[in-house]
């Protein structure tokens, strides 16, 4: 069942709990009340379409509306995109370490295996955190500065010179190997530690690695299939525009 | 698993019928052949593939055996009747008119000849020739210099690793080393300094 507009946010919780992260990114908090997807939308000044394409993809991974999202504004995207990586590295990726570091008191494993897991976990932090910082201060600022240049008439040499200069296929997608950690840590921990005397706090680690991936997955998804062809429909304007001056 | 279709309704339709079958491994699902099939093989590494049979023919004129996944077992998905040539290439090709019995009978051989049915549990240990490449990836040593230590081909021991990591699930240079470590392969003590990816 996908949600539309005319459906309480609360029973939009109900229906799909996973939501509650992506609806905050939007600036909604809880307390919805008894308002509606489309009132809260409006109250919070947010594009009605934007908003349920970007909480239905989350809800089911098979619906991936790409027509749809492609009339998108860049900005839009970069807009939500940016709040999941504070999302990520202000509180998810934080909370896990959290939980790592609550094994350090643990009896349950020898300190050789919880060295291991923090120094696993440590790169895979540093990893994403490069990731996420390359897109933060290189690739979206770009795409900012084309978006506005194509939407005003002015044409300063400089900025033009500086566009130029950088195109979206320079963007690699390097998705894979961030995800590949992820997996790795997951199994890791499922199938290959000694058996430890107590579980508890490996599952809550566990649940977090599971909820972190599902995110992933939907953000890298968005950014590869929606974000990268929509730049690149800016990129061809930008030169037809700047060939003819 | 790896299912390339382009129609939603044909790739649920797939997956709904192998889960009728008790569902217990990965599948993964892309829309197009539009990436080449040798870099997908690589980035899912499946035992079982299935793709569009019309797509399968139409956008890839490679030679199985040297493509390097003459291991894989493929079955073609078809709209129709397929000419009888068209089925050089795959294992299986699956109508989608066929009746059910006729379909879940053919994806039960899939799943046997693939090695996902069965057998799965004596196969899933990695064997001691692997486990060997395994000790010298943790140590950091490149596919090059495993190929010089154990005088094998530098082919035969990327093939070794695809195993281990379909058998492990653990893909990364490091997850395979903190595997190694706690399966007592190579020590920590060993890995000091620039072996750590
Ligand atoms: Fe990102
Ligand atoms: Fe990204």
């Amino acid at each position: 069942m996908l949600i539309h507009q005319d459906m309480k946010m609360a029973e939009v919780i109900h229906l799909n709990h996973h939501l509650l992260h992506v609806i905050n990114r939007f600036g909604i908090q809880l307390g919805y009340g008894e308002k509606t997807v489309s009132q809260l939308c409006q109250a919070h000044d947010i594009p009605l379409s934007f908003f349920l394409e970007i909480v239905n993809t989350f809800h089911d991974p098979s619906y991936f509306p790409i027509e749809n999202m492609l009339q998108f504004k860049a900005s839009l995207l970069i807009n939500y995109l940016h709040q999941t990586h504070r999302y990520y590295l202000d509180f998810r990726i934080p909370e896990i370490a959290n939980y790592i570091k609550r094994l350090s008191d643990d009896k349950a494993f020898s300190e050789d295996i919880k060295g291991l897991l923090q120094h696993f976990f440590n790169q895979y932090t540093s990893e994403l955190t490069t990731h996420i910082n390359k897109e933060e201060q290189r690739v979206y600022p770009y795409v900012l500065e084309l978006e506005r240049f194509l939407s005003s008439e002015h044409s300063d040499q400089a900025l033009i010179q500086r566009l130029k200069a950088y195109s979206i296929h320079e963007y690699e997608e390097d998705h894979d190997d961030v995800e590949a950690k992820l997996f790795d840590l997951k199994n890791i921990l499922i199938k290959y530690i000694p058996e430890p005397t107590d579980s508890r706090i490996l599952n809550l680690i566990l649940h977090e690695l599971f909820e972190l991936e599902r995110d992933l997955n939907n953000h890298a998804h968005i950014e590869d299939l929606i974000l990268v062809p929509i730049v690149d429909k800016m990129e061809q304007a930008f030169h037809a525009r700047t060939v003819s001056s | 698993m790896l299912i390339i279709e382009p129609s939603f309704i044909v790739r649920e339709g797939v997956k709904t019928l192998f889960s009728q079958m008790g569902l217990a491994y990965r599948v993964d699902e892309v829309e197009t052949l539009r990436d080449n099939l040798p870099r997908l093989i690589e980035k899912f590494n499946p035992q079982l593939l299935l793709v569009n049979q019309e797509q399968l023919f139409r956008q890839w004129a490679g030679n199985r055996s040297s493509a390097g996944f003459s291991g894989l077992i493929i079955a073609g998905i078809c709209y129709g009747e397929m000419a009888s040539h068209h089925g050089a290439h795959v294992d299986f090709s699956l109508n989608i008119h066929s009746p059910k019995p006729v379909i879940m009978q053919q994806m039960q051989e899939m799943l046997q000849k693939s090695g996902l049915a069965g057998t799965a549990n004596e196969s899933e240990s990695i064997s001691e020739r692997e486990t060997e490449v395994l000790r010298f990836v943790a140590l950091g040593l490149t596919n090059n210099e495993i190929s010089e230590k154990l005088y094998i081909s530098v082919h035969t021991v990327m093939t070794h690793r695809k195993n281990i990591t379909r058998k492990l699930g653990i893909k990364t240079v490091s997850g395979l080393t903190v595997y190694a470590i706690l399966n007592k392969i190579v020590e920590a003590g060993e890995l000091k300094g620039s072996s750590r990816e």
